[in-house]
């Protein structure tokens, strides 16, 4: 079961014209920037070379074409002065785009915090998504990323992936009302994360034994019978409580806090209610902002490990599975022992993703997180931020949730209808349109809390036409990971823009 | 399952005064909670006097007739799922909401036609006049979307298709749960004026020798051998049948030997969007079902248990399953009636079946090796 032919191949080939260089052939067709363009572009510039100002004044606008399009020559140019740069230099320009990516989340609050007493207040409320929205961007995100993991690189989709989610929120929860055995109610958060995902690895392990004997629909289907069995065990477990459908939430335990466990001074507990605040250089960072930081950066920690994991020969083994699994068998690979220790991985990062939603939240109820639609919104996720890209289901999510704030219900947020209220005279928005339903009637029928709806539509506009999600495409355009590509193209044309208005200077 | 959960538990509670004296006798714990809340206190003397109990004619007869009731059920939902899967290998997750969508349908056209007047075999007649038009329409409806959506997408890996449906299942229990709120009616709980629609002998009991037989019963294994003997006869005894089976056993033959394939994809889906459409209308007289959004998903998980330990594609296997699966959870629902206090007993039973299956016969029962991506 392929999923994604196109992705484990693209980057290697890429790559590989990179570090030549030397086929300018190549380096051309590889690029997926139109070909009408490119074909202009290049036409324009073989002129250039041959009489360079003589080019220039025949085609004036000709410069402006070239620009979007790179050269070979250019290409190779700068193949060879990033070959002559210090490692330090190319380390941090191939990890631009990471540090940018960063610095904007890490900035995030606070812009955000000054955005919204801008004048523009209304509109940028309903559209940015909270703070608060944020830290379950993160969490679900990790969730969905460790389901890219097992499901995007060995192309098994597990339809059960909730399973690790739920036992990463329940142990929190569980330990955190002092339930389970030989485990005091106050032990360390950061301990039970780790502790939920090695249960977590361990169920992972033995479901995948049973389960990794099957491929395709029934390994989905497997997957997800194992799924049901655990939520429908977990929903009529009186050991929760006396009513196990309603869940489990913690009420004595002080808040779950991120850091050095039993080091006071260096952890920060996280939480709406129950969070810490802190304060650094006269400002005071919020229950929610802290929470936003922690979650933050434990996630980062968490996909940085799934990175390097897929980056190291067993993640390699990993996409052999995927793209052809017989022969990676045939290779000499054991490749039931890698899948499982892909799904072991896999479980053991989805329930730190459990257990990050319980330590925020502080409860959690068997349907929001044991049941096979939070699968699905996982799924939802990674398609639509990039299936086999890791951290594409990151932004998928942040997709999803800032379309369901977007359209959420008032005091949820933030979002459409209370910024139309605000906006829109009463008149307005009482006016009847078709059979006496009024404008504000409509919004709240047909947008207000459907947001299913329009993500459900969208889903099925990425499955038809932008198979590869957000990510996926934007890397397919540029011919590989964007960290590594973008600053090679800006890097191709800057020098080159720069030459012509020099040249054009000089006459 | 909610609705399925609610009515046990009305059932049960119901039932109380009919546990035999045996089992409350002191020192067995019937209800009682052990460490681990969920394996009850039941000692090996309470199981063992409710197994015979359980092994009484009386109860067996009782657990046969609603297990047979129950089977039709599962059949019927899955029918559809297994003609489509058969044929086209798309595991299609819209299917639930296909059967949803029949239910409500079904029961609109029901509470639309009968008043308070309405005699009983009317009442009937008019339920054949709804599952004709829900059948028309969702074949119809499945026609379209095969068309427009599933077709593109025959070239791909089967997950594209699978998550197309996916896609697709949000998309429509999110229009219904907007319609049906636009009528001022809760899309979670059970559409309730649909019951009242019921001729008075389903609502009632029939006395049938020593047990009570739910008059819905009965007419649920009628319907569900009728839709059985209907499907069964057009996949062998017709000529479009014949070239289904062709198509499930080699697409690529039936269509050298001038058949386009194509266009029996879409028949195909649509003849199953059809069926699970009828499904829904049977389901929405059923309390323990009921018209509701939810039902989507509290059908489609079944459906696929079915599907998938009946062997992925045969018609055969997936009356066997149903059988097999609606048997035990007779049996489940009665075990967890009298002797076992675990709520979700049925409904996980269910699902280790399919674990079960899965790995000591990963075809299925009645599956050929080679179907579905092995």
């Amino acid at each position: 079961m392929a999923i994604n032919p196109n992705h484990g191949s693209d980057p290697e080939t890429n790559s590989g014209d990179e570090q030549s260089g030397a086929d300018p052939e190549t380096a051309n067709g590889a690029d997926a920037d139109g070909g009408t363009e490119s074909g202009v572009g290049t036409e324009a510039d073989g002129g250039a070379e041959a009489d360079p100002p003589a080019g220039r004044q025949a085609e004036p606008e000709s410069g402006l074409e070239s620009e979007t399009a790179p050269t070979a020559e250019t290409g190779t140019r700068s193949v060879e002065e990033s070959g002559t740069l210090a490692w330090p230099a190319r380390y941090a320009r191939d990890h631009l785009v990471h540090i940018a990516v960063l610095a904007v989340l890490l900035l995030y609050p606070g812009v955000y915090a000054l955005l919204i007493d801008s004048p523009l207040r209304s509109e940028l409320v309903a559209l940015l998504p909270e703070v608060e929205t944020m830290i379950a961007v993160f969490y679900f995100g990790l969730f969905a990323m460790s389901f890219d993991f097992i499901s995007g690189y060995t192309g098994y989709l597990d339809f059960g992936h909730a399973v690790f989610y739920g036992t990463g929120a329940y142990v929190v929860l569980l330990a955190g009302s002092g339930k389970v055995p030989l485990l005091p109610a106050e032990t360390p958060f950061v301990l039970l994360l780790v502790l939920a995902g090695l249960l977590a690895a361990t169920l992972a392990s033995l479901i995948g034994a049973l389960s990794f004997r099957l491929s395709g629909v029934y390994f989905a289907m497997i997957t997800l019978g194992f799924g049901q069995v655990v939520y429908v065990f977990v929903r009529g477990w009186e050991f929760i409580g006396s009513n196990p459908r309603d869940g489990l939430a913690v009420s004595e335990r002080s808040g779950f806090e991120i850091g050095v466990p039993f080091v006071d001074s260096l952890s920060l507990a996280i939480g709406q209610l129950t969070g810490d605040e802190f304060s650094v250089l006269a400002t005071t960072l919020s229950t929610s902002e802290v929470s936003y930081y922690l979650v933050g950066l434990v996630v980062l920690v968490c996909y940085l490990a799934m990175q390097r994991i897929i980056h190291s020969p067993f993640g390699r083994v990993m996409v052999a599975i995927r793209e052809n699994e017989d022969r990676a068998a045939a290779i000499g690979y054991n490749t039931f022992r890698y899948k499982l220790g892909a799904f072991a991985i896999s479980g053991f990062f989805a329930a730190i993703a459990g257990g990050l939603f319980a330590g925020f939240q502080r409860a959690a109820t068997p349907d929001s997180s044991f049941f096979f639609l939070v699968t699905g919104d996982a799924l939802l996720a990674a398609i639509i931020g990039g299936f086999g890209t890791l951290a594409g289901p990151l932004y998928g999510r942040l997709f999803d949730e800032g379309v369901r704030e977007f359209l959420s219900k008032a005091g949820e947020g933030g979002g459409l209808l209370p910024y139309l209220r605000e906006h829109l005279s009463e008149a307005t928005l009482g006016t009847d349109l078709v059979g006496g339903i009024t404008v504000q009637g409509a919004i709240e029928t047909f947008l207000n809390g459907h947001a299913s709806l329009y993500i459900g539509a969208l889903f099925v506009l990425f499955v038809l036409f932008v198979p590869d999600g957000l990510l996926g495409a934007i890397r397919a355009r540029l011919g590989g990971p964007i960290a590594k590509r973008l600053p090679d193209r800006i890097g191709e044309r800057l020098p080159e823009r720069f030459e012509r208005y020099w040249k054009a200077l000089e006459r | 399952m909610t609705a399925l959960l609610a009515a046990a538990i009305a059932s049960e509670a119901a039932s109380l005064p009919l546990v035999p004296p045996l089992l409350l006798a002191p020192g067995i714990d019937v209800v009682g909670s052990s460490a681990f809340g969920f394996l009850p206190g039941v000692t090996l003397v309470a199981l063992g006097s409710a197994l015979v109990e359980f092994l009484q004619p009386v109860n067996l007869l009782d657990v046969f007739l609603n297990g047979l009731a129950k089977s039709a059920l599962y059949i019927m939902i899955a029918v559809g799922l297994t003609l489509i899967f058969g044929l086209m290998g798309v595991l299609n997750f819209a299917h639930g909401s296909f059967t949803m969508i029949g239910a409500y349908l079904g029961g609109l056209i029901l509470v639309l036609t009968v008043s308070g007047a309405t005699g009983g075999l009317a009442r009937i007649g008019l339920f054949l006049v709804g599952v004709l038009v829900v059948f028309g329409v969702l074949a119809g409806l499945g026609g379209v979307l095969e068309v427009g959506l599933i077709r593109p997408l025959y070239d791909r890996s089967p997950v594209y298709q699978i998550l197309l449906t996916f896609g697709l299942t949000l998309v429509l229990d999110e229009l219904v749960r907007i319609v049906v709120s636009l009528y001022g009616l809760q899309p979670i709980s059970d559409w309730q004026n649909v019951f009242g629609t019921r001729p008075a002998f389903i609502a009632s009991s029939l006395g049938l020798g020593p047990v009570d037989v739910p008059g819905l019963a009965l007419f649920q294994i009628a319907f569900g051998v009728v839709t059985v003997g209907a499907v069964w006869a057009f996949l062998t005894r017709t000529r479009y049948g014949l070239i289904v089976r062709a198509g499930s056993e080699d697409p690529e033959m039936t269509e050298a030997l001038g058949i386009d394939v194509r266009r029996v994809f879409t028949v195909v889906f649509a003849l199953g969007a059809g069926i699970a459409g009828v499904a829904g209308v049977l389901l929405m007289w059923d309390p323990v079902w009921g018209a509701s959004v939810p039902l989507a998903a509290e059908t489609l998980l079944p459906a696929f248990v079915v599907v998938i330990v009946g062997g992925l594609g045969t018609f055969r296997g997936t009356v066997v399953a149903g059988v097999l699966v609606g048997m035990v959870d007779a049996a489940m629902t009665w075990w967890f009636q009298n002797a076992i206090s675990f709520t979700g007993l049925p409904q996980i039973t269910i699902f280790l079946i399919l674990v079960i299956v899965l790995i000591a016969r990963p075809q299925g029962l009645f599956g050929v090796e080679g179907v579905g991506g092995h």
